[in-house]
């Protein structure tokens, strides 16, 4: 196995398929990932959905998103299946490790900022829930000032 | 001082006087600037394409996508917007166009 990388795979299933033409299909991805030796690391149905324009002149379909880790082959094949599939109306793979592991990265970075900034004023690392601002919408200007109020004092 | 509020002075030149996001806001068409990149504020890292909640806001009725002069959008969050935007599209969860 040459390289793992994180995928998602989004379908839109016909919605004249049955409930039990949704799970085949489910299976057949399932055994393609199992022949390429990836996993299928989650799989998410949201039931049937209005599209926002029609495909194929169906107004609604059934969306299954399903996160799989594997190779690029894998992906290929997957996405070949799915695109003779006629039940299959619309699919899209995106690759998201990358873009998860940067947004780990930037949460991991912002949170070390804020502990720093926050011991630097001589404050625990994380704050309370009660200084936490954003959340309650009119108060904010009255929340800085008690805020700055409580560093005179130090 | 504490440090959001060095960091909002600095942003973009922000017009004193008018505070808050949605408040008198005229209904012709017209947005006033919103001072600040709204995915900066709200800390989103990932802009996620399947969430249609997050995505509404910046596109207008049309359908198409709104500029960052408009939006406030930082550019690259815009950058990750469009990209978000357009795969939401393909999978039909946002229009092309509104007619």
């Amino acid at each position: 196995m040459s390289q793992n990388r994180q995928y998602e795979l989004v379908y839109i299933v016909a919605p004249e398929a049955s409930e039990q033409e949704v799970a085949d299909l489910h299976t057949q991805v399932e055994q393609i990932v199992q022949r390429f030796t990836g996993t299928l690391d989650k799989t998410e149905n949201w039931g049937r959905r209005k599209l926002a324009y029609e495909i194929g002149h169906h107004r609604e379909g059934t969306y299954v998103v399903e996160t799989i880790t594997g190779s690029g082959e894998l992906m290929k094949e997957i996405d070949r299946r799915l695109r003779v599939t006629d039940a299959v109306i619309r699919h899209l793979a995106v690759r998201v490790d990358d873009d998860l592991r940067v947004a780990e990265r930037l949460r991991g970075e912002r949170k070390a900022t804020q502990a720093r900034r926050r011991t630097a004023r001589g404050l625990p690392p994380e704050p309370s829930p009660s200084e936490r601002r954003g959340e309650p919408h009119d108060d904010q200007d009255e929340d800085r000032i008690g805020m700055e109020g409580v560093e005179v004092q130090r | 001082m504490s440090e959001e509020r060095g960091g909002r002075g600095g942003r973009g030149g922000a017009k004193s006087g008018d505070k808050g996001k949605g408040e008198g806001r005229p209904r012709g068409g017209f947005f006033r600037r919103r001072r600040v990149c709204k995915f900066c504020a709200d800390k989103i890292d990932y802009i996620n394409y399947k969430d249609v909640r997050l995505l509404m806001p910046f596109i207008p009725e049309r359908g198409k996508i709104q500029p960052r002069r408009i939006s406030g959008t930082c550019a690259k969050h815009q950058r990750a917007l469009q990209t978000a935007i357009s795969r939401a599209r393909q999978l039909a969860l946002i229009p092309y166009v509104t007619d």
